[in-house]
């Protein structure tokens, strides 16, 4: 696994120039990046650098400003019609970072997972909807003869971000979007959560976008990472190059930041120059230019 | 280090339920030194914030403290009550709690929540309360010109300072933090607790940090606590914790933190969760 997409393989979804402005201020700086199939791409950076609203483009929460977003060989950045958005909401699916706020605390798991699948697919008898829902269930390693009665106050957040991910399969999407999945999560369990994430999106043929402030898990999950900063993207390339040999600064300072046990905070290893360094050099656009092949770099013009 | 300014002795918490009483810390007990940072981690639910809101005697019923002693700075921190109690939470023991955006005010100026916690506890002189509140924003890297600004107007990180400047405001001895940095992404956590790590040296106040982020932890606190199912099963510095950890557990706990470089051939525990 080399981070590169199969030659001549076609994107699911593709952004190319896709820019986000809330009055003077550019949320999203003209985004180029392409989901495939069985693969994921994981969005880095801070909070308010533009990652969320790429989300929200993407699920046709919010309007472009500029760009084009293409889904199977059509522009859908306008859609027209409730019909259209239907279609394109169920093929683009959604999981929250907050496993609490996601679900309704009035009703059951089950509530949660037949709501779904009679509204996008009606043609199931109650019989196959039950059925389905157990195969839900158990994809996302749940036990449906546990689960299927719970509210969301009877489960951990953990088992409830499970469920979240069940009902966004529900529909069969070819994209899924997780909008920092496991942040709300305690660190203990958030390698088994982006477990299911991964070996679901593989199996299933799904595109993924793993949108997250944390870079060392980005890893796990995702071939491709993409580090967004200021509503720029400055680097992108094969996950483990991006990771084992950053060349942006940003990049660099995300990775230093990560916690990690055997170093110490104390005289040396301080991270406030850089960061300052770094927020005070990143403002000037400046072009992304390919450093090794699909490895590219956003330099100073 | 030096003697303890925090003993915590055979601390025990129950919470009623409609099934009778759940026992949620069992037994702990730990001291703290004058200017040491501990470190208390654990899953959800393991009991980690009610031994910290029970020690700044902020725990509420359905939580009752049903045993054992708090003591700091000779003060039996159980034993107090109304006035004193007041007087002494903040002066003594302040606390930093996860989300900044609920423990400001919305609708007021920085500056009069600063001067609410001054009146409170008898600094009263206008210029006084002003001068006090730039030093302290000053302090944790904000301009005091800001002062007079809303909430809404300073970023996560920047209302997270806010709050531990308040929380340094009376010169405590021990400030409790519980997971201070859980909202912030991680540039901004990790020069958040330089400030807090380069601060408690220069001023001497100790620190209780509770988090869930055991890598954090070992980076920023002088020993770390492991807490399972309202036990403390282990004690000890950083360094002895990661290389002989002394409980199963506590080994995978460490084993399921994903590193940033894994090495060759290394396992990583995939830990199951306990059902609330």
């Amino acid at each position: 696994m080399n981070g590169l997409p199969e030659f001549g393989a076609r994107p699911v979804l593709e952004a190319r120039g896709l820019s986000m402005h809330f009055g003077a201020f550019c949320a999203l700086d003209s985004a180029d990046f392409s989901l495939y199939s069985g693969r994921a791409l994981a969005l880095v950076g801070e909070s308010g650098s533009g990652k969320s609203t790429c989300a929200k483009l993407l699920t046709h929460v919010l309007t472009a400003s500029a760009g084009h977003i293409f889904h199977a060989g059509r522009d859908v950045t306008k859609l027209r019609g409730r019909q259209a958005l239907l279609n394109y909401r169920s093929a683009v699916q959604m999981v929250f970072q907050d496993p609490f706020a996601a679900l309704n605390p009035a009703h059951t798991v089950e509530h949660h997972l037949t709501r779904p699948l009679a509204l996008h697919r009606p043609d199931l008898s109650t019989a196959q909807r039950r059925d389905a829902v157990d195969e839900l269930l158990r994809a996302v390693d749940l036990d449906p003869a546990i689960t299927l009665r719970k509210h969301p106050h009877e489960m951990s957040g953990g088992q409830r971000q499970r469920v979240n991910l069940a009902r966004a399969l529900a529909v069969n999407p070819a994209v899924l979007i997780a909008d920092e999945p496991t942040s709300m999560l305690d660190v203990s369990i958030r390698l088994s959560v982006l477990d299911t994430f991964r070996d679901l999106k593989r199996e299933r043929g799904i595109a993924m976008l793993y949108i997250t402030h944390d870079i060392a898990t980005a890893r796990y999950v995702a071939e491709e990472t993409a580090v967004i900063f200021r509503g720029r993207i400055v680097e992108r390339g094969p996950t483990a190059q991006v990771i084992d040999s950053p060349r942006h600064a940003y990049t660099r300072l995300l990775l230093a930041a990560v916690p990690e046990v055997g170093s110490p905070f104390g005289a040396g290893n301080s991270l406030a120059p850089l960061a300052a360094q770094v927020r005070e050099s990143c403002d000037r656009p400046g072009t992304l230019r390919e450093v090794t092949p699909g490895h590219w770099v956003r330099f100073a013009a | 280090m030096t003697e303890p300014i925090l003993s915590v002795r055979d601390l025990c918490v129950d919470y009623a339920t409609p099934n009778g009483l759940t026992r949620a810390v069992k037994n702990v007990s730990f001291d703290i030194s004058a200017g040491e940072v501990l470190g208390l981690a654990g899953e959800s639910g393991s009991g980690k914030s009610t031994v910290a809101f029970a020690i700044a005697r902020l725990h509420r019923p359905p939580a009752f403290i049903t045993g054992g002693s708090i003591n700091l700075a000779g003060t039996d921190v159980l034993a107090l009550q109304g006035r004193e109690l007041r007087a002494w939470r903040w002066r003594d023991l302040s606390v930093v709690l996860q989300s900044a955006m609920n423990a400001l005010n919305p609708v007021l100026r920085v500056s009069a929540q600063f001067a609410d916690m001054f009146k409170a506890h008898g600094i009263t002189t206008k210029a006084d309360i002003r001068d006090r509140t730039a030093d302290l924003l000053q302090m944790v890297g904000i301009k005091p010109d800001r002062m007079d600004d809303y909430p809404h107007q300073f970023s996560g990180g920047m209302r997270q300072r806010i709050v531990i400047a308040m929380a340094l405001a009376l010169r405590p001895k021990l400030v409790v933090m519980d997971e201070p940095t859980t909202a912030l992404d991680v540039v901004v956590q990790r020069e958040l607790l330089e400030e807090v790590a380069a601060l408690r040296h220069k001023l001497g106040f100790a620190v209780l940090f509770i988090t869930h982020d055991l890598a954090l932890m070992s980076q920023f606190c002088d020993r770390v606590g492991v807490m399972l199912r309202g036990q403390l099963i282990e004690l000890s510095t950083p360094t002895a914790m990661v290389a002989e950890p002394q409980q199963d557990y506590t080994r995978r706990l460490w084993a399921s933190i994903p590193p940033l470089h894994p090495k060759p051939g290394e396992t990583l525990v995939r830990m199951k969760e306990t059902p609330q």
